[in-house]
């Protein structure tokens, strides 16, 4: 079987291109259509089955804990404006973390906020990200050339809608006391789908 | 969210005469045009002009002003798969074969299987919990086995082979691949959609059953009423035209309704269209204009504004994006290859047909921009997937030079006495989506 599945050029078999039509029927099954379905079962129905065993051994994968979405932080805001940087993003009236999650890699915005870059990064349910100011941010709250805000925190994945809980803190500033932050995931995002 | 109405001109101007541009640059290039209309939606976005001009690209592109781009550009896009469907004859798919019946459900199997294969290894690194492994899987499958309908019917035209026997295989078996491609992803999205909508998935398959019926047995009945009068009248008048554009919008919406998207009642509208070439012909002319050079390109800037290259970064996302566009190569064009040579056709004749079949352009890129509405794929991975689009289509054209040189196709590959009514109403249609 497998040796005429290899030469089926070969193997007395024309539904080849040359045939614009299906080939006539002779008898029951001809020998050119038992070549085309032992072909078709090779081709295309072993790499079917295969696609099955693969989505049934990607059920264990664990994949990294979901992020991504809008987040609204809630923050006590005389202590995050008493943070150089922190004055801009206390002053913002509904201040919320967009976070556009690949993998354990993410980027941080801040939509009602100040403009700036942020980028971080997963490692199981820890979430650290930095975010460095733009140009103006960093003029108007005194932030100082080349500081950046970190943030260190947990994601709960028990709680619905997830939380995160942790600390805002500013670079290269000993003297900074870290801000406690809790932020509640706004909008989960739209796609689990059933297994 | 109110509507500027001077950022919205302004942002089609820039976006129409880049894409006019840099398509007409690829061209001298012996690219089809579409490929540089494709690759100026990425120019547009924050993986060039975003990076090196933000100021720029912050008054031109502000986030606020996206959402009415996308309006038009959806709009394109729906109309466009009223077109795509329309080029497609299911009567002509049964008219090739076991051979191209075995060539291109290998084409779709070969790709599938290894893209799942891929989503082994990508998927805890390039997806997150919310993603169930099933949904990224056959989405990373569907989205690799498409083919670029009119890119390579374009490509086909320019090289003369549209009447070959590679030509009319390779059209009857990327027709194959669109619609299976588009039932596995309806499947994928009512997977998704039905989790989170209180519907029961059993609800939604029946309601698109009914659909799919009613649109068999009762609008295709009314849709050949206008090629009778079409055939009558030399003409449609603007009424039934107008109706006809009702029906795809009302397709449309429908699809959307139970739980699937837009584009597939609007692809489904175009598919039982009645097939008469000149009929064909004559919708085409209606529609075709302002969806080609209007609507289009504004999908390209649009996808490429939210294609940020950015986001692959380091060795590390790079080597992900290199196996993603060589397993998306090795299963379309190796596997195509494969089956067309074991049934027969000649190992560079084969080849080119693999080659043909690796296009995948425009139709890749609505797949994708699919996958990141309903959010199974994520910005990252949204950004090599449109590499992968983009490094496969651009191949194609001297990679086909390479395996099938005039000289050779001149010499064994043999014409197709008459050409099949679907491809001349395609090779018309294809002339102006890639020309």
């Amino acid at each position: 079987m497998g040796a005429c599945f290899f030469r089926i050029r070969n193997c007395g078999a024309d539904f080849s291109f040359n045939a614009k039509h299906s080939p006539q029927i002779e008898g029951p099954m001809s020998h050119n259509n038992r070549n085309f379905i032992l072909s078709y079962i090779l081709l295309v129905g072993l790499p079917i089955a295969g696609l099955v065993g693969v989505l049934k051994s990607g059920r264990k994968l664990t994949a990294p804990v979901s992020v991504d979405g809008l987040w609204h932080l809630q923050v006590d805001s005389d202590r995050l404006a008493a943070l150089p940087c922190g004055k801009a993003l206390a002053e913002s009236p509904d201040t919320a973390l967009a976070i556009s999650q690949s993998g354990k890699n993410f980027t941080l915005t801040l939509p009602n906020g100040p403009k700036s870059t942020a980028s971080g990064a997963l490692d199981g349910t820890a979430l650290q990200a930095s975010i460095a100011p733009s140009a103006d941010w960093s003029a108007q709250s005194g932030c100082g050339n080349g500081r950046e805000l970190s943030l260190i925190a947990t994601v709960d994945t028990k709680a619905d809608p997830r939380t995160l809980t942790g600390r805002l803190s500013i670079n290269n500033c000993p003297s900074c006391d870290a801000v406690e932050i809790r932020a509640v995931r706004q909008t989960p995002p739209a796609r689990k789908a059933a297994h | 969210m109110s509507l500027d109405l001077f950022k919205l001109v302004l942002q089609l101007t820039v976006i129409l005469a880049l894409c006019r541009v840099v398509g007409s640059l690829f061209r001298k290039f012996g690219q089809p045009r579409v490929v540089g209309e494709m690759f100026a939606g990425i120019l547009l976005g924050p993986s060039l002009l975003g990076w090196i001009l933000p100021g720029v690209s912050a008054y031109l592109f502000p986030p606020a002003s996206l959402g009415f781009l996308n309006a038009l550009a959806q709009i394109g896009v729906v109309v466009f798969m009223f077109l795509v469907g329309l080029g497609i004859n299911p009567k002509e798919l049964k008219n090739h074969g076991h051979a191209a019946v075995l060539t291109s459900h290998v084409s779709i199997t070969m790709p599938f299987v290894l893209a799942a294969f891929l989503a082994l290894y990508l998927y805890p690194k390039l997806s997150d919990d919310s993603v169930a492994f099933t949904s990224f899987a056959l989405f990373m499958g569907s989205a690799m086995s498409v083919t670029a309908f009119p890119v390579l019917a374009r490509i086909l035209i320019e090289r003369g082979l549209l009447r070959s026997r590679l030509g009319t295989v390779a059209i009857a078996s990327a027709a194959v691949d669109d619609v299976t491609g588009w039932c596995i992803l309806a499947y994928i999205v009512v997977l998704t959609r039905s989790a989170h909508s209180g519907t029961s998935i059993w609800i939604t398959i029946g309601g698109i059953v009914v659909f799919a019926l009613i649109m068999i047995y009762g609008v295709q009945r009314l849709l050949g009423g206008m090629e009778t009068s079409y055939q009558k009248w030399g003409g449609l008048s603007e009424n039934r035209l107008a109706l006809m554009l009702l029906l795809v919008f009302g397709a449309a919406l429908c699809t959307e309704w139970l739980g699937l998207h837009l584009l597939f009642g609007a692809f489904m509208m175009g598919a039982i269209l009645p097939k008469e070439p000149k009929f064909v012909q004559y919708v085409l002319d209606r529609f075709e204009t302002v969806t080609v050079t209007l609507l289009l390109p504004l999908f390209f800037a649009f996808t490429g504004l939210r294609t940020n290259i950015a986001l692959v970064k380091g060795s590390e996302m790079w080597m992900y994006c290199g196996l993603i566009v060589l397993v998306a190569t090795v299963g379309k064009l190796g596997g195509s290859t494969l089956a067309s040579w074991l049934t027969g056709m000649p190992i560079r004749e084969a080849a080119g047909l693999g080659t043909l079949m690796n296009t995948r352009g425009l139709m890749e890129l609505v797949i994708l921009d699919i996958g990141l509405d309903i959010k199974v794929i994520s910005p990252a991975l949204f950004s090599m997937m449109v590499i992968m689009a983009l490094v496969t289509t651009f191949m194609a054209t001297p990679l086909l030079e390479w395996f099938c040189p005039d000289r050779i196709l001149r010499e064994t590959m043999p014409i197709v006495p008459a050409q099949d009514p679907a491809v001349r109403a395609l090779s018309t249609s294809a002339d102006r989506i890639s020309a």
